[in-house]
């Protein structure tokens, strides 16, 4: 899932004190089960706008809502008039749901209450780490199923480097070596002497570098193309 | 509807109360003949909310008032704290509650108006008969009671010894019923007075609740003649204060909860000498236990397995009962069928018989009448409907269901009067009328169990037995407040926990990590499983998706009171203004003195105080906040501290970031026992630190 953080309240306040009215807009899929951005945390972080507000004398309104995501149209349409009734808002949602969001909302500007952290798993509760860069083209068969692309801290392809310490990174104790962990998991599968491979320089075409990227699933366009031409579309989930 | 309001009816609706119709019922709820929502009252006291508890009590039961000093209580029977210790003592806490009402309780009574046009005579006013006329006064019909003894109540007024049922409290559920604007016709007999006929002219329809007024008799030799009494009309000599002449020895036949009345009236009529004889042995006797400890305490014998063969007389003076020893009470299907060994007799001495053992109707008043009696003698009647054989002529209560409870009298009342209302609004009945059997949550699971701390039932204080024996008065010492509150928090409030809002949740697994029970599991969403559920509230704050909420209160109610609480902040203060959240679990409400710049929020458990809470309470101006739980030790709900502390801590940091000293917000503990005012000091000492740091500037 996707990871956020909270940003400082004087971050989100030099974003907010110009406003009047503010919704604060949680988003309650993956930005709520890390506890950054779901309708909780919404109400949370209008409760210190508002604190924040009263310390400057400002008279601010700020209220909070929720949807299931802002990454679907589906979900947040139902209250978008009432969304869009607000001078600002803050969407608690990850980047995604903050760029979607801002592309349907008319004059009225969407700020990001969190920032996007990673793509990332739930080590422990309350604990979250990444995993996976989305870089387009998956490699981890080749890696005992662990990638060196995210987990790598210079992203190396060939090997750990000279700062390899036991297990650990040179960037922080905290950071394991994935290719250290690659090694010792490939020894565990039997599967090491695959290592020795000789592989083609990797394509980024498939990352950021081959600027920003579209999935398109044809048969399911192909079946919303034809519901498009019905006079009443379903409506999709609620 | 909104929660907490009184319909037109007169039917109040406690916060929760639509959801709970669709899950599960408490064990208590569902073991009351009427329903009544033990949970939810329970949890209202121990608040210390008593009308609201109230409300909810007599919502259902229009006589209870009555029940809270008589009723059997199944309710406690099935309290899922059996399995942990004793069950909560309910109908200790009904009592309380009531009494501590009584005001407002007499404030309320009001005339409904008669908006239906139509009327209904109803036949007897006992529970079932008073339940029927107050559920169709409500609905606006006019209703008359036609009543055969000079008071209204039935069997409460007329047998129920007053030393078990204070007539003053019976007078009160009967005002109650009688001030909404139902016509009383007291020494008025059907059949003797006015005839049936007379009654289904004149009403649109006609309801026989006339109970089991008469007393079953023996037929053994000697039984007729002086010195030997039937129960009613000795109950009915004791309640009206005729005192009867019983000699100096009194032996009652019989082993049910009605030989007990009478075994314990002859006492406190001054006998020294009561026994009782029956057919069971100690387990098997139909009296509850307490009854029969509480007549054994007032110095009743028993005489178990004798079977009553013969009234021996001298001169037409009764001497004594011969008995026969019984050889066993039921035959190997479990059917009451006694046999005896007549090798085996004995005399037992009285100078005065009663025979308890059992109660038919009177039924001669519908001789001649379109209502049909059966041929054992019973009146006919359909369950369904509660009809009779007679158009327009229903049924309620004991005549038609047997000798059971006051409560049980009560539920078939209510449902009289709704198949009544249905008919004259032509309705279909049959199908209509509400199940009695409801879904039970069922036993706590073991894993539960060991979680729960053993707190012993309050025990009630009775009268010495040497002092109520010489008395017709009530011998039972209700709760104070310190009592009833430390009991109502016994109450693990059943059904009355956690819900998901499916819609809302995201699966994200919190509740299911943070709940001390293990109640949430959660597939492609979390459901909190009520038989597991305390009811604690510490997952509610938690949840990422605000997604759940809880069924016996409201969640956001501490935020949205917050700002009444708190009131105006008066810039020129001296003394900052603390907004004191405390745990009521041990200590109740009442009582203890804060300083006056403490303004209280009690909280069932501190688990159930949100982050959202405590910066609401800086939010409307607070200059400090203090979070006083008892301690780990004493605790309701074991394994909550944890999150208390982390969102204290949470909160803390957030004070932090908005340049706030952290130290504005604490978590104190407090405990009861320990001498003085503990919350007092505690709120005090904390006042003065959050003095030191400064007042907060108010805008």
């Amino acid at each position: 899932m996707i990871v956020g953080s909270q940003k400082p309240i004087e971050e989100i306040w030099s974003m907010v004190k110009d406003f009047k009215k503010v919704l604060v807009f949680g988003c309650n899929t993956c930005v709520a089960i890390c506890h950054a951005g779901g309708e909780k945390e919404a109400a949370t972080i209008a409760s210190l706008i508002r604190m924040r507000a009263g310390q400057e004398g400002k008279a601010m309104e700020v209220n909070h809502m929720g949807v299931m995501r802002h990454c679907e149209p589906e979900y947040f349409d139902p209250v978008i008039e009432e969304v869009k009734s607000y001078d600002l808002v803050l969407s608690t949602a990850c980047g995604v749901g903050v760029n979607f969001l801002s592309d349907r909302t008319g004059t009225i500007p969407v700020y990001p209450g969190i920032n996007t952290s990673f793509y990332g798993a739930v080590e422990a509760p309350g604990f979250f780490k990444e995993l996976c860069a989305g870089c387009g083209d998956c490699i981890v068969h080749l890696t005992g199923g662990l990638c060196p692309i995210a987990r790598c801290s210079k992203t190396l392809m060939n090997g750990p480097c000279g700062g390899t310490n036991h297990g650990k990174c040179e960037v922080s104790n905290e950071v394991d070596c994935v290719w250290y962990l690659i090694v010792e998991r490939m020894k565990k599968l039997g599967t090491l002497e695959k290592l020795s491979e000789v592989l083609p320089p990797r394509n980024w075409s498939t990352s950021r570098d081959g600027g920003p990227r579209r999935v398109s699933v044809e048969h399911i366009r192909e079946y919303e193309e034809q519901e498009a031409q019905k006079p009443e579309t379903a409506g999709g989930k609620k | 509807m909104t929660p907490g309001q009184t319909k037109e009816t007169g039917t109040y609706r406690p916060y929760g109360a639509d959801i709970k119709e669709t899950r599960p019922y408490s064990p208590c709820r569902a073991a009351c003949p009427a329903h009544t929502d033990v949970q939810a009252y329970v949890g209202l006291i121990a608040q210390g909310r008593y009308t609201e508890a109230f409300e909810v009590i007599t919502s259902v039961n229009p006589i209870a008032s009555v029940c809270s000093m008589i009723c059997h209580h199944p309710c406690e029977q099935s309290c899922r704290r059996c399995s942990v210790d004793e069950p909560l003592a309910v109908r200790h806490l009904k009592r309380f509650a009531l009494e501590k009402s009584a005001d407002y309780r007499r404030n309320k009574r009001r005339l409904v108006g008669k908006t239906k046009n139509k009327s209904i005579g109803i036949i007897g006013s006992g529970p079932s008969g008073l339940s029927a006329a107050r559920d169709l006064s409500d609905l606006g019909y006019g209703v008359t009671i036609y009543e055969r003894h000079p008071v209204l109540g039935g069997m409460l007024a007329s047998a129920i010894p007053p030393y078990r049922l204070p007539r003053e409290v019976l007078k009160e559920d009967i005002d109650d019923v009688i001030s909404k604007g139902v016509e009383v016709r007291t020494n008025c007999e059907i059949g003797r007075d006015v005839k049936l006929e007379e009654l289904t002219k004149k009403h649109d329809a006609v309801l026989i609740a006339i109970g089991l007024s008469q007393s079953r008799s023996l037929n053994i030799p000697g039984v007729e003649g002086p010195g030997v009494l039937l129960a009613i009309p000795f109950l009915e000599d004791v309640a009206f204060d005729r005192r009867p002449d019983l000699g100096n020895k009194v032996l009652v036949i019989g082993g049910g909860n009605v030989a007990m009345d009478v075994a314990r009236s002859a006492r406190r009529l001054g006998v020294r000498d009561v026994s009782m004889v029956c057919l069971e042995s100690a387990e098997e006797m139909p009296a509850w236990k307490w009854e029969v400890d509480e007549a054994v305490e007032e110095g009743v014998r028993i005489n178990h397995r004798w079977g009553p063969k013969e009234v021996r007389r001298q001169e037409g003076k009764v001497q004594g009962l011969e008995v026969v020893k019984v050889r066993s009470v039921f035959d190997a299907n479990g059917r009451f069928n006694p046999s005896f060994d007549n090798d085996q007799t004995t005399l037992i001495e009285a100078d005065t018989i009663i025979i308890t053992i059992g109660q038919m109707s009177n039924l001669s008043f519908l001789k001649d009448s379109p209502v049909k009696i059966d041929v054992r003698g019973r009146l006919e009647w359909n369950p369904a409907t509660q009809t009779s054989s007679s158009k327009n002529v229903f049924v309620a209560g004991e005549v038609v269901t047997g000798p059971g409870s006051a409560i049980a009298a009560v539920a078939s009342g209510h449902r009289a009067a709704l198949a009544i209302h249905l008919h004259l609004q032509g309705e279909a009945v049959e199908g209509a009328l509400p199940l009695q059997e409801k879904e039970k949550i069922s036993q706590m699971p073991p894993e539960v169990l060991e979680m729960i701390s053993r707190e012993p039932r309050l025990k009630i204080k009775h009268l010495a037995p040497e002092v109520r024996c010489d008395t017709m008065t009530h011998f039972e010492i209700g709760y104070d407040e310190e009592e009833a509150l430390r009991e109502a928090g016994r109450c693990r409030g059943c059904g009355g926990g956690a819900v998901v809002d499916t819609q809302k949740c995201m699966a994200c697994l919190t509740c299911q990590r943070i709940c001390p029970y293990g109640a949430p599991v959660v597939t492609s969403v979390s459901e909190i499983r009520p038989e597991y559920c305390q009811a604690c509230g510490l997952c509610a704050p938690e949840c990422p998706g605000q997604a759940i909420s809880m069924v016996s209160y409201d969640v956001k109610e501490i935020s949205e009171t917050l700002p009444s609480v708190v009131g105006r902040v008066d810039p020129k203060r001296q003394e900052p203004v603390i907004v004191a959240f405390l745990c009521t679990h041990h200590v109740g409400v009442f009582g203890f003195d804060l300083p006056k710049n403490v303004r209280k929020v009690p909280v069932h458990c501190t688990s159930r105080i949100d982050i959202l809470d405590l910066l609401k309470a800086f939010e409307t101006g607070a200059d400090g906040v203090a979070v006083v739980r008892c301690n780990d030790g004493t605790c309701k709900y074991r394994g909550i501290e944890k999150g208390v502390k982390a969102r204290v801590k949470r909160g803390q940091e957030m004070l932090g970031m908005l340049g706030m000293e952290p130290g504005r917000l604490e978590l104190l503990s407090a405990e009861a026992g320990r001498g003085g005012n503990p919350w007092a000091a505690v709120c005090d000492d904390f006042s003065g630190r959050v003095k030191q740091l400064g007042l907060r500037a108010v805008r």
